[in-house]
Order: C-alpha cells, then structure tokens, then sequence
C-alpha cells in the first residue's frame, strides 16, 4: 500500500513538473508571427546536406571563387587604368594643340595702338583745334562741319 | 568747347588750307549760307584774306553775301577786312566790274560804296 501511495505520487510530481517544464517553455518563446505555437522552437539550424562536401571541394571552390575575383579586379584595373591614362593623353594633346594655336595667333596679331584716338579721348576738344583740323583734308572738314550742325538741331 | 566756336575752328582751318580751291568751295558752300550772323561774317573775312578772285567774287558780287548781307554787323566786317587788305588790285578790279555790268542795282550801288572808300583808304 505504501508502495502504491509512492508511485501514485511519484507520477502525480512527474506530471507536475513535466506540465511546468512546459508552461515555462512557453513562456519563454517568443512568436514573431502571431501564431500560437505550443513546442519547443529550434535556436539553431540544425539541417544538414544529405550529400556532405569533403574540406578538399571547399577550399576548391574557395580558391576559384578567389581567383575569379581577382582576374575580375584586375580586369577593372585594367580598364580604369587604360581610361586615366587615354584621358591624361587627349588631355596632354588638347593642351600641345591650343598652346600650338596660341602661339600662331600671337605671331599673325599685329599690335596697333591709336595714338591720336587715345589723345582725343584724353584730351575731347584737341580734334577741333585748328592745327588738329589743318592736317584735315577738305572732304573730312566738311564732314565734321555738317555733323555740328546737325548736332545743334 | 561750344559747337560755334568748334566751326570757327573749321573755317580759321580751312583759310590755311592747301587746298585752296576746295576750301573756297565750302566756305561758300556752308559759311555764307549759314543762319548764324558769327559764322557768316568769319567765313566773309576768311574769304577776302584768301584775297584770291573766286574768293572775292563771292563776297563782292552775291546778294545777300559779304558786304551785300542783310546783317550790318557781316557787310561791315567785310568791308573792313577789305580795307585792311594790303593788296587790294584784285578786289577793285571786281568792285569795277560790278559796278560796271552787274544787273543787280542795290549790288551795283553797294559796289560803287565800297570802292570809293578803298579808293580814300
């Protein structure tokens, strides 16, 4: 009878504590999709392939994915490097050529300074003083004549 | 500088031109023509001290010109720049030759005027 009593209480515990164990699981859980779950939720993957890949085909696959990714920096290199260098060129060209045409201009300008206009600016009434006007031919001093008369209304 | 005194400029260039013939023309052309009695009788006395006898026929012999000009003030300074000349053959050979044959009465009696006070002169 008492051995009875025993296992009798024995499994009421271990129902007890089977139901708590339970409660506090699920207190625990947290449900990001609003859906009630009763379970215990996985922590970590635990899937595995079926088809294992030995350590020799991973560090294969590493080294050409490496490799890959080199030859393709490379190749960016190369290309950005081709581009500057095409640049600096054209550039270097651009200047020569405008220099080159700078240098033409200069040697086929010819510099004139109006003496007599500057002194007439300077000076506004020297155009019509009478030794200015003298060295005047008749056709200009007649010219002039008219353009003061019409100026004066 | 004044427009007026930028044409007298012109006028005192133009009576020591080179170009003589071609100034005369202007003078006559713009000076004796214009509406300002200061320009009319720089341009008349500019004339006569060119003392040539396409110069001296415009003062001596044109109506309304030189010592013919409605102005008193012009006939008079022509008149007296005429008097002042040093060399007056050519200017009382024009005068005689007005008086003589120029249809125009008052010209003829103006003429007559200013010959004889070159003659007393």
């Amino acid at each position: 009878m008492e051995i009875g009593k025993l296992s009798l209480h024995k499994t009421i515990n271990a129902k007890n504590i089977q139901n708590e164990n339970t409660s506090k699981e699920n207190k625990l859980t947290t449900n990001p999709f609003g859906v009630s779950f009763k379970g215990n939720v996985i922590q970590a993957d635990v899937f595995e392939s079926a088809k294992k890949s030995s350590p020799l085909n991973n560090i294969t696959e590493k080294s050409k994915l490496f490799a890959s990714a080199v030859v393709s920096g490379i190749n960016n290199f190369n290309e950005s490097f081709k581009s500057r260098i095409n640049s600096i060129v054209s550039f270097g060209k651009k200047v020569t050529s405008d220099f080159m045409d700078t240098i033409e201009r200069i040697g086929n300008t010819e510099i004139t300074f109006d003496i007599e206009g500057f002194k007439n600016k300077l000076f506004p009434d020297r155009q019509y003083s009478v030794k200015y006007l003298s060295n005047k031919s008749v056709d200009e001093l007649k010219g002039i004549w008219t353009d003061i008369e019409s100026a004066k209304g | 500088m004044e427009n007026i005194q930028k044409i007298k400029n012109i006028i005192e260039a133009l009576g020591e031109h080179k170009d003589s013939e071609a100034a005369i023309s202007l003078l006559t052309e713009l000076g004796t023509n214009s509406e300002d009695d200061e320009i009319r009788e720089m341009t008349a006395r500019t004339l006569i001290k060119k003392n040539t006898h396409e110069s001296l026929r415009v003062v001596l012999i044109s109506k309304g010109k030189g010592i013919n000009d409605l102005s008193a003030r012009v006939a008079m300074a022509s008149i007296n720049e005429l008097l002042a000349l040093k060399d007056k053959k050519e200017a009382i050979k024009i005068l005689d030759d007005t008086i003589k044959m120029h249809s125009d009465e008052e010209v003829r009696n103006t003429a007559r005027s200013v010959r004889a006070l070159m003659t007393f002169s």
